[in-house]
């Protein structure tokens, strides 16, 4: 959580959003049937949907502008302006350049990019093991230089799989050759793999983490994953080249 | 008579389970998951029941119950590890342990503090247990005779309270999340007239959002965040001796027990709240009236006796509205909800119609897991202990692996990630700016229990709200309700402070 006067001046800009946001519930909420047919029922307006929903919107604009009123209070209205003009300035930019703003946006992309761009089109276990090891190596090397120049290579593989996606390059490749997108996937992680491991190499200590981080990524999905899979009869987010893989020998298809 | 069947029926469930490898099975591994979780700084128990709950997917109810209250009672228990060894609490429930845990462990009984904490917990379990069978039956009897409009305000009050008390900052704030909670319960088809609400035209949001995916996503995303942003790193892990059991400081203080377990079970009871305020209290209730007050904080035993006895009552404290109500009384208890809804149990007056034994079997699993949770903490406490040395960059991402196929695979939907995601990132900023994430999920899990009960009740007295004042529980609850909003004002708040003082002045006259 942030210092006290830190989040005074903050309440002041988040009330004045929640209560927008309230004020687009009570809108939303309007355009619910109140007192018209729906379904064939004619409403009354307490057995109308709009009822909690506009409650709700009413009781959220209040409490923002209470807060408004509070935060406003304590942080005075000239420091209100000042923190205006703070965050109108260059000085914002060198806030989010901090290295726990830093930290903040690998997590985000690492989440981001695995929920919204890997899990639905590459195999759940290469998904798993990038994510991983990314994740590992961007934190427990301890060195914020080290992580950004590992987010900034994963962000280069990640741009190259939107263009890749966009372009509608996986459906082509994968009718010519199966699995296409997990190969591609699997050149990536060895990429960022020998990457992380040129960028250690000097480094005994960093060695030995790097060993670690990579054991761990291999092991873990591959303990978890058949957990849901065969045990659990969950099909994986996206089934393809380890799946099949693993398919094949939990099956004995090779007897 | 009906009280002898109802102990029968215990030791017969507490034998059915017991002799069952299975189930002894489940219940040493989940209780030592749950210390594990407990244990390592950053996991929680609350982040146990709801990783663990897509694993009980497959399994029957009461076996799901099985597994995740004891990975429930084993996390409480396991935040007071890393508490009494490194000085960091496991979890928030185990934060006043280390003001006195540790300074013990500094003085080289460090041992002896970890058996009196595994010793203090199990009471805590089975006493709060014993409140669980004895005061359930009676809520049920009342519970029977509510209507729409006592739902409504239970579910309102739930909300209110949980904001109240919660909160870290403003009290504001923790209304403001409550109602967002709420807002989030709106999503979908409202079930009385299937109209669609906020679901713009998504047809993946007509059946609202799924509760489980948005907890793990509340309680497990801004974890992962807050734990690698700070990059806090394990200090020295003091070193551990024999682990004495400590029965004699426990029998020489049986009435701070029984004070501890009846604060832990009463503070679990109020929707929201969860063990960290029911240790932070038994432990203001321990220094103040101990005769060595000066002690507290310098390695005092019964400080950490209370503390322990507490957040673990705590357990069968906030269970007894949830199993009684449909109210949980702790987040850990809102993620079993959300289990129990999963496996086709509704928890609520309706229960003991439903599933007339599910209540003493729960009973019977609180004492069996206490058990295991002793058995376990005696005996390998020392190996437990190693886990503290597995640095937070490499569990992290493993939590995080985890959250995303547990949320997947509940209703195997990918959508449920697309939510579970934002959820947790908004929750994340929601609890830098000081807003409390315990609310916003009461707020998902009691909404459309307010929305149907609100509608239907006043569909009943054809919009009037008179009848809420015509009965005495309604009208009990809006009035505390009432209190609640305006001892806020300032005006109030200075009236309410004088007259307590006041009051105060007379008593120490007389």
């Amino acid at each position: 959580m942030l210092e006290k006067e830190k989040l005074r001046k903050a309440d002041v800009f988040t009330s004045i959003v929640i209560s927008l946001f309230g004020l687009w519930i009570i809108s939303e909420a309007f355009k619910m049937p109140m007192k018209d047919s729906w379904g064939g029922v004619m409403n009354v307006w307490y057995v109308s949907p709009a009822l909690l929903p506009l409650s709700i919107g009413i009781i959220i604009t209040l409490l923002g502008l209470m807060l408004f009123r509070v935060a406003l209070k304590a942080v005075g209205f000239k420091e209100f302006t000042n923190t205006v003009r703070w965050l109108l300035s260059g000085r914002m930019v060198g806030f989010l350049c901090l290295d726990t703003s830093a930290r903040f946006y690998a997590i985000a992309v690492l989440f981001l990019t695995l929920v919204f761009m890997n899990l639905p089109r590459i195999d759940f276990f290469l998904d798993a093991v990038l994510f991983l090891f990314a994740f590992i190596t961007m934190f427990y090397f301890y060195d914020d230089a080290l992580m950004k120049k590992f987010l900034l290579f994963y962000l280069t593989g990640e741009v190259v799989f939107i263009i890749y996606f966009a372009l509608g390059l996986d459906n082509i490749l994968n009718e010519i050759y199966p699995f296409a997108t997990d190969w591609l996937a699997l050149c990536f992680l060895a990429g960022y793999v020998l990457y992380v491991r040129t960028s250690v190499r000097r480094n005994p200590d960093l060695r030995k983490r790097y060993r670690l981080a990579l054991i761990v990524s291999l092991v873990a999905p591959f303990l978890i994953g058949p957990i849901f899979k065969y045990f659990l009869l969950v099909p994986m987010p996206k089934e393809g080249l380890v799946v099949a893989v693993l398919d094949y020998i939990w099956y004995l298809e090779f007897l | 008579m009906v009280v002898l069947e109802q102990i029968s029926t215990y030791f017969h469930l507490l034998a059915e389970t017991a002799l069952d490898p299975v189930n002894i099975a489940i219940l040493f591994g989940s209780v030592l998951l749950g210390i594990i979780f407990g244990a390592l700084p950053g996991l929680t128990s609350t982040l146990g029941v709801a990783l663990l709950t897509a694993v009980t997917y497959g399994m029957s109810a009461d076996r799901a119950m099985l597994c995740l209250l004891s990975i429930y009672v084993g996390g409480t228990y396991g935040g007071s590890y890393s508490s009494i060894l490194i000085n960091i609490p496991g979890t928030a429930a185990s934060a006043a342990t280390a003001l006195d845990g540790y300074p013990l462990a500094l003085k080289g009984e460090a041992g002896r503090t970890i058996g009196l904490s595994t010793t203090s917990s199990a009471i805590g379990t089975i006493i709060s247990m014993l409140f669980l069978v004895t005061v359930s039956p009676i809520i049920l009897h009342f519970a029977l005779q509510f209507t729409s409009f006592e739902f409504f305000l239970l579910a309102f009050f739930g909300i209110m309270i949980s904001g109240t008390l919660t909160t870290p900052d403003l009290v504001i704030k923790g209304w403001i999340s409550g109602f967002l909670g709420l807002f989030l319960a709106c999503v979908g088809r409202d079930r009385l007239q299937f109209f669609p609400r906020f679901t713009f035209g998504i047809p993946e949001l007509d059946s609202g959002v799924e509760v489980v995916p948005v907890l793990i996503g509340a309680f497990g995303i801004p974890q992962i965040i807050q734990v690698l942003k700070t990059q806090i790193q394990v200090g020295n892990v003091q070193k551990l001796q024999r682990i004495i059991p400590e029965f004699k400081t426990v029998l020489k203080n049986i009435p701070k027990v029984v004070r501890s377990a009846l604060i832990g079970v009463g503070v679990g009871c109020v929707p929201g709240i969860g063990e960290d305020i029911a240790a932070w209290v038994s432990y203001g209730a321990a220094k103040n009236t101990s005769k060595h007050p000066e002690n507290f904080g310098k390695g005092e035993i019964t400080a950490v006796l209370s503390t322990e006895v507490a957040n673990n009552a705590c357990v069968g404290g906030a269970i007894i509205p949830l199993l009684n109500l449909g109210i949980p009384g702790s987040p850990p208890a809102a993620m079993l909800l959300g289990a129990l809804m999963l496996h086709g149990v509704t928890p609520g007056p309706m229960i003991t119609f439903e599933h007339p034994t599910f209540i003493i079997e729960c009973a019977a699993i609180l004492l069996l897991a206490s058990m295991a949770m002793w058995v376990v903490g005696i005996t390998l406490a020392k190996q437990v202990v190693k886990v503290l040395r597995i640095p937070a960059p490499i569990f992290m991402p493993i939590v995080g692996v985890l959250c995303i196929i547990g949320s997947y695979s509940l209703g195997i939907n990918i959508w449920n990630l697309y939510l579970m995601l934002p959820v947790g990132i908004i929750s994340y900023f929601l609890a830098e700016m000081g807003y409390p994430i315990a609310p916003l999920v009461i707020g998902v899990i009691l909404g459309p229990m307010a929305d149907e009960n609100l509608r239907r009740a006043l569909m009943v007295s054809q919009g009037s709200f008179w009848p809420v004042f015509t009965r005495p529980v309604s009208l009990a609850l809006i009035l505390i309700i009432l209190w609640m909003v305006l001892v806020q004002f300032p005006l109030v708040k200075r009236l309410k402070d004088g007259a307590v003082a006041k009051v105060f002045r007379k008593r120490s006259r007389k």
